[in-house]
């Protein structure tokens, strides 16, 4: 995030429902322009966030500033501010221009005014003008997403909340939508606020990733820096494929290290995480190395993916097709990765189950 | 699925003896109105319409055509406010005695309506107030108020909450958000309860019979010609009737295609 004084903050923010606290004094800053995710599994408190932040519930505690103003006492229909809702919330009884124009219409502005901006909105979300007068129930799932985009952005707000608007389709629409939305995010130069559970969608989309686990974050940091330094191993299992080795004493049971290796981690304890494309299979040399054999093998289009039994327990390994093993299932066969590849976490593995 | 023959022939066998059912017993007062006789016997050798100008011309069938107007009318249009209101609070808004209150509104459709008329002209009694058509009124709301308000609340659980929390995201006060969501995505709920409530209380007896004291409906004088005093005006009357119900039903038919009409298109 950059140095300038951030358009989003958040301090210390608590909602309490009876006995149970959905978010525990959160803190946070959000840049003007970026495109920051919120990432958590179900139940994480992701969708309680941004229904404070847009004012949909009031919070028990702590703070939301925009810029200079304190937003979370402003109610929801006077913060400069517009959410996409999942299930993108398009007024049935109404044609798509006139869902472009609701939010213009609420402000007084004038008809004419407000088609230019609806038609300027359609242009710009690369939607036919002649889409004006169509009703929304003739369009596609991808052009609702769109005309829900233009809506959000008629009256030019400061900040676009979205709560998973892309889960309801399917995968391919949502890829070509992700990047749209990217684009969307470029060239409006807005800052973008984004709910979702598809840690996919969060890494091809945004700037930086926060990662919610129990009303808190975990980690907040761009998408490489937590998937290759993730804080813990919930953050580590959350980002995809992962190993976890156990490390006592600077050793890690059932494989070598090399001597650069024995002194780097001298002493140390905790789990050490591993990627499976940095492991590889059959290396000349390597800072760890482990042999196994082959359990399982699956097929991932250009790669391929192997469950390796080893004495430091079941490890998953990913290679390029033209890596694949010879042999198949039960060829034995030795694992190894780099220094650079391991990363240490203090944290035992068990204690985030 | 594809049917044989004989399960063809047996399913149109069927659908013609549920119509016959159904439609049969209307039909015989249909015919009745038109016959000559003075009671209904097959075949009908001499048919004549006179009954029909007469009951037109008639001063006390169109005091009853009035009354009972009037009722469904009142009832028609309060049931349409109480049912929407209603279904707000029983199926839009989150507030402490909700879950009673959903059990409660409804629990006057399930009383026998002989019951419930008898128990509210013991009140009027009580409460001084000297029965008549607007007392009928108030008995008619009692029983069909609930089944507007299940109408409108059906629509109401049916429309998504977002997108009234979406209209106020985009800036829209309260009222705005009534105006320019709720009430227009309710409105064919609203409709429909309009359409139920008239036909209910037009054709409404049980209640009538109790609470109009002096004043007379349409259903009440029927009935009281079949005791006594039967004459082919009767049935004339009850066709008239029917006539008034599918008229109520061609006008929401219309309204609805309407509604329709007005929404955007391409």
């Amino acid at each position: 995030m950059s140095d300038a004084s951030p358009i989003l903050r958040i301090n210390a923010l608590t909602k309490t429902f009876d006995d149970f606290t959905a978010l525990h004094g959160i803190d946070l800053d959000v840049a003007e322009g970026e495109f920051l995710a919120i990432v958590g599994p179900s139940g994480s408190g992701k969708t309680t966030l941004i229904r404070l932040l847009v004012g949909m519930d009031d919070p028990t505690d702590g703070a939301i500033w925009l810029r200079d103003q304190r937003i979370d006492v402003i109610p929801a229909n006077r913060r400069p501010t517009c959410m996409v809702f999942q299930s993108l919330a398009l007024f049935p009884h109404r044609t798509v221009g006139q869902n472009i124009e609701f939010p213009l219409k609420l402000r007084g502005v004038a008809a004419k005014a407000r088609k230019d901006r609806a038609l300027e909105l359609l242009d710009l979300l690369r939607l036919p003008r002649d889409y004006y007068a169509k009703r929304i129930q003739q369009c596609s799932g991808g052009e609702k997403q769109r005309v829900a985009l233009a809506r959000a952005l008629a009256f030019d707000p400061e900040i676009l909340f979205f709560d998973e608007p892309l889960s309801a389709l399917d995968y391919r629409l949502r890829k070509t939508l992700e990047k749209e939305l990217k684009d969307l995010h470029r060239r409006t130069g807005k800052t973008f606020i984004y709910i979702t559970h598809s840690l996919e969608e969060a890494m091809v989309m945004s700037d930086r990733i926060a990662i919610m686990r129990a009303g808190r974050f975990e980690q907040i940091a761009p998408a490489e820096e937590i998937y290759a330094r993730p804080v813990s191993p919930f953050v580590a299992e959350f980002m995809g494929e992962v190993n976890f080795l156990p490390l006592r004493a600077g050793m890690v049971a059932g494989a070598a290290l090399s001597s650069a290796a024995q002194a780097a981690l001298a002493g140390q304890g905790g789990t050490l995480v591993l990627r499976p494309e940095s492991l590889r299979l059959n290396p000349q040399a390597a800072d760890l190395t482990l042999t196994g054999t082959v359990a399982a093998a699956y097929l991932l289009g250009s790669r391929m993916q192997y469950r390796i039994d080893s004495p430091a327990g079941e490890l998953t390994v990913e290679v390029l097709r033209e890596d694949a093993v010879a042999g198949g299932i039960g060829a034995p066969v030795t694992l190894g990765c780099d220094l650079a590849a391991l990363h240490l976490i203090a944290e035992a593995r068990d204690a985030a189950a | 699925m594809k049917t044989s023959r004989l399960a063809s022939a047996l399913l149109v066998a069927y659908g013609i003896a549920v119509l016959a059912f159904l439609y049969l017993p209307l039909v015989s007062v249909g015919l009745a109105s038109v016959s000559k006789a003075r009671y209904l016997s097959f075949p009908i050798r001499r048919y004549n319409t006179e009954w029909y100008g007469e009951a037109l011309a008639s001063d006390t069938v169109q005091g009853l055509l009035w009354i009972s107007l009037k009722v469904a009318g009142i009832v028609t249009v309060s049931s349409m406010v109480i049912g929407f209101l209603g279904a707000l609070a029983f199926a839009r808004y989150s507030w402490r005695f909700r879950k009673p209150f959903q059990k409660l509104i409804l629990l006057p459709i399930f009383f026998p309506q002989t019951v419930l008329g008898l128990a509210l002209l013991m009140w009027f009694n009580a409460l001084g107030i000297v029965p008549s058509w607007k007392t009928a009124i108030v008995a008619h709301l009692v029983w069909i108020a609930p089944i507007a308000t299940l109408i409108v609340s059906i629509r109401a659980f049916g429309f998504d909450p977002a997108l009234e929390e979406a209209a106020r995201d985009m800036g829209a006060t309260q009222w705005q958000v009534l105006r320019e969501v709720t009430i227009p995505l309710l409105m064919p709920g609203v409709v429909s309860a309009g359409l139920f409530a008239f036909l209910l209380s037009w054709g409404n007896f049980p209640l009538s019979l109790f609470t109009t004291g002096a004043d007379s409906t349409l259903p009440e004088w029927l009935f009281a010609k079949m005791i006594s005093g039967y004459s082919p005006l009767v049935p004339t009357v009850g066709m008239l009737t029917v006539a008034g119900s599918a008229g109520m039903v061609a006008a929401g038919l219309i309204l609805a295609w309407a509604l329709r009409r007005l929404r955007p298109t391409t």
